[in-house]
């Protein structure tokens, strides 16, 4: 029996078609200078047994939705004909080769194997596979190898045991296609044309429109004038402060700060006018700080942007490139548990002959070992993202390095013990007024002698105090201060929003991010002002080989040159998004035109983004979302239409007009 | 005991403000034959909790206390209330919010929108049914500061030495009425409020709670304005 299996990308492909074949495979040629087909033998097992397997790839999507070329023109038929307009799918042409690869490959095929990466994109490329199969052989039988790692015993068993291509995630990606091309196409042509004749900054300039972008456009808008507008308020306080064993002891007061100064001096007085301070309560108990959950996408990508001051879709290229060599696991997870059954322990075992961690993984192994913590999130496909095996920093490039660090130190923090101390607390009552002191010594570091990225540090010691003891405090003063305004956003503060407010998946926020830049939407300024030069970005990355969503996916081309990342990695501090003039107006523009439903707040797209979630658990359908989604996005452009001179009015405003809206 | 006088002890022994003679005649007068004795002591506590305090005829004038003189001096650390003094609360103001933190609740809710940790919700009129904003749950370490008037007229700032947990920014309702028994405190010119000395009767005056609501952007707004000048 002949089956044909097809991956994602030509790193799968080979991987794959190595441990299947015990290495022991032959190499062919395509028309495609990136594409091989590698043939060996393979016990599938089931009721396929021994099979001459032919092996080879996509590179991500093969095929594009577009509109037939009637609606090429910008202007006629109006963009709003694009919410109903005819769409076709084609394959791409520079893909065509790839196509015509797997139809032939087909024709002598008995058994198509999807080894496409296991989430609902990975899904609807598997179906586009099945469509140029079938190309060749109509009637070819399909299963699906279910994996999420390219560890050989892990692919093997994914082999023996194959599953089937869920069609309902196949149609929630054509669902989100189709209604990107049509909402994305008709506001992008809307906006271009009108704003295009007021000339200025924007009489040359493509002003696109994505559901994604702009809702994360609107935080970094909205966080903007909440810096703009702030106005800076005087606060008092009381500080408390006593010399005792040679140690001085502060005492926070109980109301923190209060705004009125009057209201302080009042009570303040009655502190004076008591003399002396009672000692309410003396507490000591063990405390802990808790070992992180094991790690998530979007875990992953604000450790990256805020530790490793990387930008999220760097950092995802970076952890990308780790899964497709097989050192990691696949990074696209929402899942914080480990499976009970997974044996976590060999895996530490692995990261022994590390010179950095090895020593800390061998004591995990020679008894430190404890069941990682289990976070709420399983999305049902993925581990969270944990080591595969061990990379020597050698082969690794230096970012790459800094990466599989991380996630291995959080694999193995997360198989340690909590960090262990004790924190002593002692209260006073001091006049009507409470105080409290805290103190905290740490005793057993544990996860933290590997997890570097946390700190936990000993605080004074607090020397002896009894219950009921009164003393006169060393010093009781009154203090004040002034509040400051919230800080711009960071790329971490950015996904961490885009999460809780469910715009983009895990995957795909870090290219949202990057395209509201790219769109001059958001300009980044460094911590401290000055903006991020930042000309030679990530140019030595080949560009993905197209797939519509550019997420970072399959055509590297198989051999990606090792080490030459390392031009990226100019030291960069924290950066700070700030939006640029064109991006205000478009998002107040939007929030003035459409009260209700403003495409700038995440409303309408986390209810797409919820949509999508209840066609794959088949609570609804494509043509429903299609109908009701397209509807509501109809509704926006007919009000925008009408309210045109509201957005024209806001872009054509000098900037400091608009910082009050 | 005639009815007259029954309903008379029966408001005092609620603690509630004295009223008038001619106030309880005419409740009695109402309706021939008269209600009972327990519906008419509601009807009097719900007029009694939304008259002002200050002016309204309802009350008996003799025998409600008044603020000692002198109680607004600033200069006096320490005095006490003599006697049960009933007020009404002109102001309530929660001093360990930054004004503008509040302004900014307050515009994001005018807008529709409300957050829950970094989440971005929506609120639509009907959802909430109560028309009013709910507020988040105060803090035990919150104090607030009212401003309470008497029967006189005069109007002197009420702090929160301690807790009281009926007042509360969207809880304590403009007109609402308090006693503050004898004993208060008082440190210059603020009335020092706590749970023993302290007892919420409640009620309200409507018109003036309403416009309360609406002008406390603009109060907060001028607050700030004028710190900013200091």
């Amino acid at each position: 029996m002949k089956v044909l299996c097809v991956a994602e990308k030509p790193s799968i492909s080979k991987a794959v078609a190595g441990h299947l074949s015990g290495g022991g495979f032959q190499t062919h040629n395509t028309r495609n200078q990136y594409i091989k087909n590698y043939s060996f033998n393979f016990d599938f097992g089931q009721s396929w047994g021994r099979c001459d397997v032919n092996m080879t790839c996509v590179t991500g999507h093969l095929t594009q939705a577009e509109f037939t070329s009637e609606f090429r023109n910008w202007s006629f038929p109006p963009p709003e004909a694009l919410f109903d307009a005819p769409i076709v799918t084609n394959v791409v042409d520079d893909k065509k080769a790839i196509a015509q690869n797997i139809a032939e490959q087909a024709r002598w095929a008995q058994l198509l194997v999807i080894w496409t990466d296991c989430d609902r994109e990975g899904e609807h490329i598997g179906n586009e596979i099945v469509e140029a199969a079938h190309k060749g052989n109509a009637n070819i039988p399909v299963k699906r190898a279910k994996f999420s790692n390219i560890e050989r015993a892990h692919v093997i068993s994914a082999a023996k045991r194959l599953v089937n291509l869920d069609e309902k995630q196949v149609s929630a990606v054509a669902a989100r296609i189709e209604l990107d091309l049509r909402i994305g196409y008709a506001f992008t042509r809307f906006i271009t044309n009108n704003l295009r004749p007021l000339r200025g900054p924007m009489e040359n300039l493509v002003i696109s429109y994505g559901s994604c972008q702009f809702p994360t456009l609107g935080f970094v808008v909205d966080r903007y004038f909440r810096v703009k507008n702030f106005v800076p308020e005087t606060f008092w306080g009381i500080k408390v402060t006593h010399l005792r064993e040679g140690k001085t002891v502060n005492f926070n007061w109980a109301r923190h700060r209060l705004f009125d100064r009057m209201a302080v001096v009042i009570l303040y007085e009655k502190c004076l006018a008591a003399k002396k301070a009672k000692v309410t309560k003396v507490q000591k108990k063990p405390t802990k700080k808790f070992k992180p959950l094991p790690l998530t996408t979007v875990e992953l990508q604000k450790a990256a942007t805020a530790l490793l001051r990387m930008s999220g879709q760097q950092a995802m290229n970076l952890a990308e490139g780790l899964y497709n060599k097989g050192f990691i696991s696949y990074p696209r997870t929402e899942t914080d548990r480990f499976d009970r059954g997974m044996n976590l322990k060999a895996l530490v075992e692995k990261q022994t002959p590390d010179s950095r961690w090895g020593n800390y993984a061998r004591g995990l192994c020679d008894g430190g070992f404890q069941q990682p913590r289990e976070g709420k999130h399983d999305d049902k496909a993925h581990p969270p993202i944990h080591p595969i095996t061990y990379a020597a920093p050698t082969v690794l490039s230096h970012d790459e390095g800094r990466i599989y660090e991380y996630v291995v130190r959080r694999f193995l923090a997360c198989c340690s013990e909590d960090a262990k101390g004790e924190a002593s607390d002692v209260e006073l009552q001091y006049g009507d007024e409470l105080f409290s002191a805290h103190g905290v010594i740490v005793s057993e570091r544990n996860y933290l002698e590997v997890f570097i990225y946390e700190k936990w540090d000993n605080t004074i010691e607090l020397p002896k105090f009894t219950v009921g003891e009164q003393f006169e405090p060393t010093e009781a003063m009154m203090t004040d201060g002034k509040t400051s305004p919230p800080s711009y956003l960071t790329e971490a503060d950015l996904i961490a929003l885009m999460d809780a407010n469910g715009i983009g998946t895990d995957a795909t926020m870090a290219e949202h991010i990057q395209k509201i830049q790219d769109r001059e939407y958001v300009a980044t300024v460094d911590r401290g002002g000055q903006p991020a030069g930042d000309p030679e970005q990530n140019d030595d990355e080949p560009a993905p080989a197209s797939r519509g969503r550019g997420r970072g996916r399959g055509g590297r081309g198989g051999g990606r040159g090792r080490g030459g990342s390392g031009t990226t990695t100019g030291r960069r501090g924290i950066k700070l998004f700030v939006p640029t003039q064109l991006g205000v107006a478009l998002i107040l523009g939007f929030d003035r035109m459409n009260f209700e439903t403003s495409l700038g707040k995440p409303f309408l797209r986390k209810e797409m983004e919820l949509k999508m979630k209840a066609i794959c658990d088949g609570h609804t359908t494509k043509d429903v979302v299609l109908r009701e989604s397209i509807a509501q996005y109809r509704h926006v452009y007919m009000e925008s239409q009408q309210k045109l001179h509201v957005l024209k009015s806001v872009s054509l405003a000098p900037c400091d007009e608009r910082h009050h809206p | 005991m005639d009815l007259a006088s029954q309903l008379h002890s029966s408001i005092l022994s609620q603690s509630l403000p004295p009223p008038s003679q001619t106030f309880v005649t005419s409740l009695i007068a109402t309706r021939n034959p008269p209600p009972p004795l327990a519906s008419l002591v509601a009807t009097a506590k719900s007029r009694l909790l939304a008259c002002d305090l200050s002016s309204s005829p309802s009350l008996d004038s003799a025998s409600l206390a008044v603020f000692p003189a002198g109680v607004e001096n600033t200069h006096l650390r320490e005095q006490s209330l003599q006697r049960d003094t009933h007020v009404q609360v002109l102001d309530v103001e929660n001093l360990s919010l930054s004004r503008w933190e509040q302004i900014e609740e307050l515009e994001s809710v005018e807008k529709g929108e409300r957050t829950r940790g970094r989440e971005i919700i929506r609120v639509t009129a009907d959802q909430d049914g109560s028309g009013e904003p709910q507020q988040r749950a105060t803090p035990s370490n919150a104090t607030h500061r009212l401003v309470l008037q008497d029967r006189s007229g005069k109007k002197v700032y009420g702090l929160e030495l301690r807790r009281v947990p009926q007042i509360g920014v969207g809880k304590t309702k403009i007109g609402e009425k308090l006693i503050l028994k004898a004993g208060t405190r008082v440190a210059r010119g603020s009335v020092m409020l706590t749970p023993e000395t302290c007892q919420v009767l409640g009620g309200k005056v409507e018109a003036w709670h309403r416009t309360w609501t609406e002008t406390r952007i603009a109060r907060l707004k001028e607050a700030i304005g004028g710190d900013q000048r200091q």
